[in-house]
């Protein structure tokens, strides 16, 4: 069969399957039927729609992590605009500014997501804030060697990454 | 991904950028990764690889900081909520600051990391320095600031990437002595004058004798003592002597004369650790008097007493200016 019939298939075998599962975890219609569209859209750029044995688990596995993805843009949109509400109404950015801090985090979010915690911290405060080395040591409380070696770990992790998928 | 694996190069490049913005490396390990650059193009498309690392976000929300400030900050912090800082409480405050001067580091523009790293001499935040050049000029410069060298037989020219200086040329009729700036160029006619990269105009001034300025687009003009220019590549804007083309920042002073407050922020930014941060309506308020560059933060708490506005301090980085209400 060609993968335009296999689309068709598991789209007619099991959409409506896959909303009703998608729609008891984020408990609204418009979203479940986004990441629903998601789900079928990523598994036809797979490209490996006559190897799936399984359709209803692998579906449910491509749109958990969609929906983890989701999660992850919502809790960071969450907290800028929290960010945002503490600054002082003369300081307000327009709504295009707004949307492109919002892309902007969720690009960098995307790139440091699997560092721990400090090594997020440290990187963000160098290369986003221009913090020096030994000033992050400072605030961080520790040593000049660990900034390095969490600043080192960080541009490893995000050019292999790129190196990945170029 | 524990177990992120880039090759030998990239390492190597990214070796180099820890090492260059630690602050510690000196002229000649600048020169050895120079050479280094230019070994191989590999060693460049690596550096390339690791200076490009979040450039395109980084400069969108360094741009949006530029309009609207806090957003930096607020980035930040909204990408850390998601996870948990175990360990050490944070230091706060005045006592950062004052731990950061005791360290003297200066802040590096990530837009560009290739300008300011690889120049010949530079000065950190809130650092002056005069040095003595081969042919006996004395070239200072302001906080923030990087320039090159380059003297041949046939020209003494400096080459002014960012930043401000001022420099007493030593005479020597053969070799004219000239101040490239990326709008432009400024020859010495036997002279003490200054230049000023902006970000993006150029602006010279005269302390003696006379300049010649000739614009990248092909507009000429001479200098005289005591006239200040700004100019562009193609055009040339004679300014009235404010506090933007004075010298006193040689003192570590600046003083105004019914100047917007946006002007003194202006020559407080390089002595600033951090962001500093000015509202539309407090650009405009006007200021008097003769204010230290080397302690911002004493400066602008003497201002919060003298002026109407009102200054707050979002942790280190962060400080905003506003009209008191």
């Amino acid at each position: 069969m060609d993968p335009k019939s296999l689309l068709a298939n598991l789209y007619h075998d099991n959409h409506a399957w896959l909303r009703g599962w998608l729609s008891r975890q984020v408990r609204c219609p418009q979203d479940a039927a986004d990441l629903a569209q998601d789900t079928f859209l990523r598994a036809w750029d797979a490209r490996q729609l006559e190897r799936i044995r399984e359709p209803r688990a692998y579906l449910s596995t491509v749109a958990r992590r969609l929906l983890c993805s989701l999660w992850r843009r919502r809790k960071l949109e969450q907290s800028y605009l929290e960010q945002l509400a503490e600054l002082p109404p003369a300081f307000a950015p327009s709504a295009e500014d707004i949307a492109l801090v919002r892309e902007a985090i969720e690009a960098i979010d995307r790139v440091l997501e699997g560092l721990p915690s400090r090594v997020k911290r440290a990187f963000l405060l160098n290369r986003l804030e221009g913090m020096p080395q030994q000033a992050i040591a400072e605030l961080l409380g520790v040593s000049l060697a660990t900034v390095e070696r969490d600043l080192r770990r960080a541009f490893v992790h995000c050019l292999s990454q790129t190196a990945e998928c170029p | 991904m524990s177990t992120a694996k880039v090759d030998p190069v990239t390492r190597a490049a990214i070796d180099w950028m820890l090492r260059l913005e630690s602050g510690q490396a000196c002229p000649s390990e600048r020169q050895v990764f120079k050479a280094w650059l230019a070994e191989n193009p590999a060693h460049l498309a690596a550096w390339q690889r690791v200076a490009g690392v979040l450039k395109t976000p980084v400069a969108d929300l360094h741009a949006v900081e530029r309009r609207s400030p806090g957003q930096l900050q607020a980035a930040r912090r909204a990408l850390l909520a998601s996870t948990v800082t175990p360990g050490k409480k944070t230091l706060q405050g005045g006592l950062l600051l004052l731990l950061l001067g005791l360290a003297g580091a200066g802040l590096v523009d990530r837009v560009t990391p290739l300008a300011g790293l690889t120049a010949d001499y530079q000065t950190a935040t809130g650092e002056r320095k005069t040095v003595e050049l081969a042919d006996g000029s004395l070239l200072t410069l302001n906080a923030r600031s990087a320039v090159d060298i380059q003297f041949s037989n046939g020209q003494r020219r400096v080459r002014l990437r960012e930043g401000e200086l001022q420099v007493e040329v030593a005479a020597d009729a053969k070799r004219p002595f000239v101040v490239t700036t990326a709008q432009g160029q400024v020859q010495a006619l036997g002279t003490r004058f200054m230049v000023r990269q902006g970000s993006d105009e150029s602006l010279a001034s005269v302390q003696q004798h006379s300049v010649l300025l000739d614009t990248l687009g092909g507009q000429q003009r001479r200098i005289e003592t005591g006239q200040a220019v700004s100019f562009t590549a193609t055009q040339i804007d004679p300014q009235t002597p404010t506090s933007r083309s004075q010298t006193d920042w040689l003192q570590g002073r600046v003083e105004l004369h019914d100047e917007p407050l946006s002007a003194l922020v202006e020559a407080l930014r390089p002595y600033q650790t951090g962001m500093l941060r000015i509202s539309p309506e407090a650009a405009r308020v006007r200021v008097f008097g003769v204010f230290a560059l080397d302690n911002t933060a004493q400066t602008l708490n003497t201002l919060a007493q003298t002026l109407p506005i009102k200054v707050t301090r979002y942790g280190p980085w962060l400080t905003l200016i506003e009209v008191r209400r």
